[in-house]
């Protein structure tokens, strides 16, 4: 592992992301939408009452915390992987001393930067004029860090193994649309998953989705505790270990069978 | 009848090019049922909870999904991938292929809104419109011929206005090329999903007047509803009569500002 090599390829992809700010602040706009209109949703539909123990106000903090968790782990850089693949642009990262995935990493750690420089003020502005309401106990608080990590893991590995699909299909793109739906569905943007009805829930408890998106979400409002929350961060970690070992087999197996298109 | 023939050509070589893509083809099917099945059951999770909202019940919302669906369908047939062409992501004003098609004998803005086809998408238009039938079956009332017609001239009208706007922002690319204006109206678009009526004060302003997704998909809605007045009728045909001779005009200034990409 060269990681001074892989340090600078981070600073120079960062710097030049932050070149196209306009572009990425775009991007990061688009984003908050879906999250955006549930939180409005919900809200309205709490009124003055509360919707499984949700006020308005408590839907307000678990939507804004959504779209903060959901742009940190959200990994875009996927869809360009399945470009390079097919373009023969692996060539060049192929024959640097450092494994691909790093460019990947790099374009995942400089993206972030510049987009929380958009999202964090407007979640901030979006709070004072919404006025959410949240308690956080410390040992929630303290949970919620591992839960965001593995989140962020989880999501980028699971994106990158489908991506690197595309070694064998000329287009993966489709398997992350798929991927991005069922998020959608089970990863508590659509309703938290509390208030999913039964088959659902328990559907969104088992699979990966949840993990990556709402999981650390509802550890810091305190809507998983106790044996609830180990549970979930043993699964979490179970899918983390599963991608993992995904990644590394079909890294394997489709870099021995690449072969460039185009001089 | 010149026009037509380019159409069915147009239509004839993108059939070609999807077809390239077969795996791709059946995740597309899977996927677009499943964005289906999220957001219809996105509706059943929260009628679950609530009776009406803001006095929108199950069936005038799903009736107004049904109108976002085929909008959006329609949209990404042929409007949305032509201008993409156009004014998108490495779209021919950046690259200045613009030089290409505009020696074309044929109509620029004919050219730049029909040539592009994503015939996948009459599969969403289907299921767009199967929504729509599934509103009025929930209903529980037949509808009269004229509740018909009414219906089908304001989603005309709509669809009209959402042509107007992408043309719009698409010839706001001359004056700012790089900028994807298209973007930032898809991220307001989607908020057409739900009845204007649910937002806050300030957005409902902006989501009426600045970019009138209201007009779009809530008044077509309410007409398949049987609730919908004479002068909204009126007005929204003046919408978009207004839209598209200013859409209209921007473009052509815009295009008369074009001056290639090379030095």
């Amino acid at each position: 592992m060269n990681f001074r090599g892989g340090w600078a390829l981070i600073r120079a992809t960062w710097l030049s992301w932050l070149q196209y700010r306009s572009f990425f602040f775009l991007l990061a706009f688009g984003w908050m939408i879906p999250p955006l209109i549930y939180l409005f949703v919900w809200s309205t539909a709490a009124g003055e009452g509360t919707i499984g123990g949700l006020t308005r106000g408590g839907f307000v903090a678990y939507y804004l915390l959504l779209i903060l968790v959901n742009q940190l782990t959200y990994a875009q850089t996927n869809w360009t992987v399945g470009d390079v693949i097919r373009y023969g642009g692996m060539n060049t990262q192929l024959l640097r001393p450092l494994a691909p995935i790093f460019d990947t990493l790099s374009s995942e750690i400089a993206g972030k930067v510049v987009y929380m420089l958009f999202v964090i003020p407007v979640t901030v502005l979006l709070a004072l004029i919404l006025r959410p309401e949240l308690h956080i106990a410390p040992g929630a608080g303290l949970a919620f860090i591992p839960a965001l990590g593995m989140a962020w893991a989880l999501r980028f590995l699971w994106g990158y193994w489908l991506a690197l699909l595309a070694f064998w299909s000329a287009r993966a793109d489709a398997l992350l649309a798929l991927q991005d739906t069922l998020t959608f569905l089970l990863a508590g943007q659509v309703a938290p998953v509390m208030l999913l009805p039964g088959g659902i829930r328990t559907a969104a408890t088992v699979l990966p989705f949840r993990y990556m998106v709402s999981f650390p979400v509802e550890v810091l409002m305190g809507q998983v505790h106790g044996a609830e929350l180990w549970q979930g961060l043993a699964l979490q970690a179970g899918w983390l270990a599963l991608a993992l070992l995904l990644f590394a087999l079909v890294w394997r197996a489709g870099v021995r069978q690449y072969s460039a298109v185009g001089g | 009848m010149y026009y037509l023939k380019l159409i069915r050509r147009f239509i004839a070589i993108s059939i070609h090019e999807t077809a390239a893509y077969r795996s791709n083809f059946w995740i597309s099917v899977l996927n677009a049922l499943l964005e289906l099945g999220a957001g219809v059951l996105a509706l059943v999770i929260l009628f679950g909870q609530v009776e009406t909202i803001n006095g929108w019940t199950l069936p005038g919302v799903l009736a107004l999904l049904g109108v976002y669906l085929t909008l959006g369908a329609l949209r990404a047939l042929f409007i949305g991938p032509s201008l993409e062409a156009l004014a998108g992501m490495d779209g021919e004003v950046w690259s200045g292929k613009l030089d290409f098609t505009l020696v074309r004998p044929v109509d620029v803005q004919f050219l730049a809104s029909f040539r592009t086809w994503r015939p996948l998408k009459l599969l969403d238009l289907a299921l767009g419109l199967g929504v729509l039938v599934m509103a009025v079956v929930q209903l529980g009332y037949t509808l009269t011929f004229a509740d018909m017609l009414t219906f089908v001239i304001v989603l005309a009208a709509g669809l009209l206005i959402l042509y107007a706007i992408l043309l719009a922002f698409s010839g706001l690319v001359f004056w700012s090329p790089g900028f994807l204006f298209t973007w930032l109206f898809d991220a307001f678009f989607q908020m057409a999903r739900y009845p204007v009526g649910l937002y806050p004060g300030w957005l409902r302003l902006v989501l009426t007047w600045v970019i009138p997704v209201g007009v779009m998909t809530t008044i077509p809605a309410q007409a398949l509803l049987g609730d919908l007045s004479p002068l909204s009728l009126l007005g929204s045909l003046l919408v978009a009569l207004i839209f598209f001779v200013g859409a209209t005009v921007i473009f052509r200034t815009g295009l008369r500002r074009y001056a290639s990409a090379s030095s």
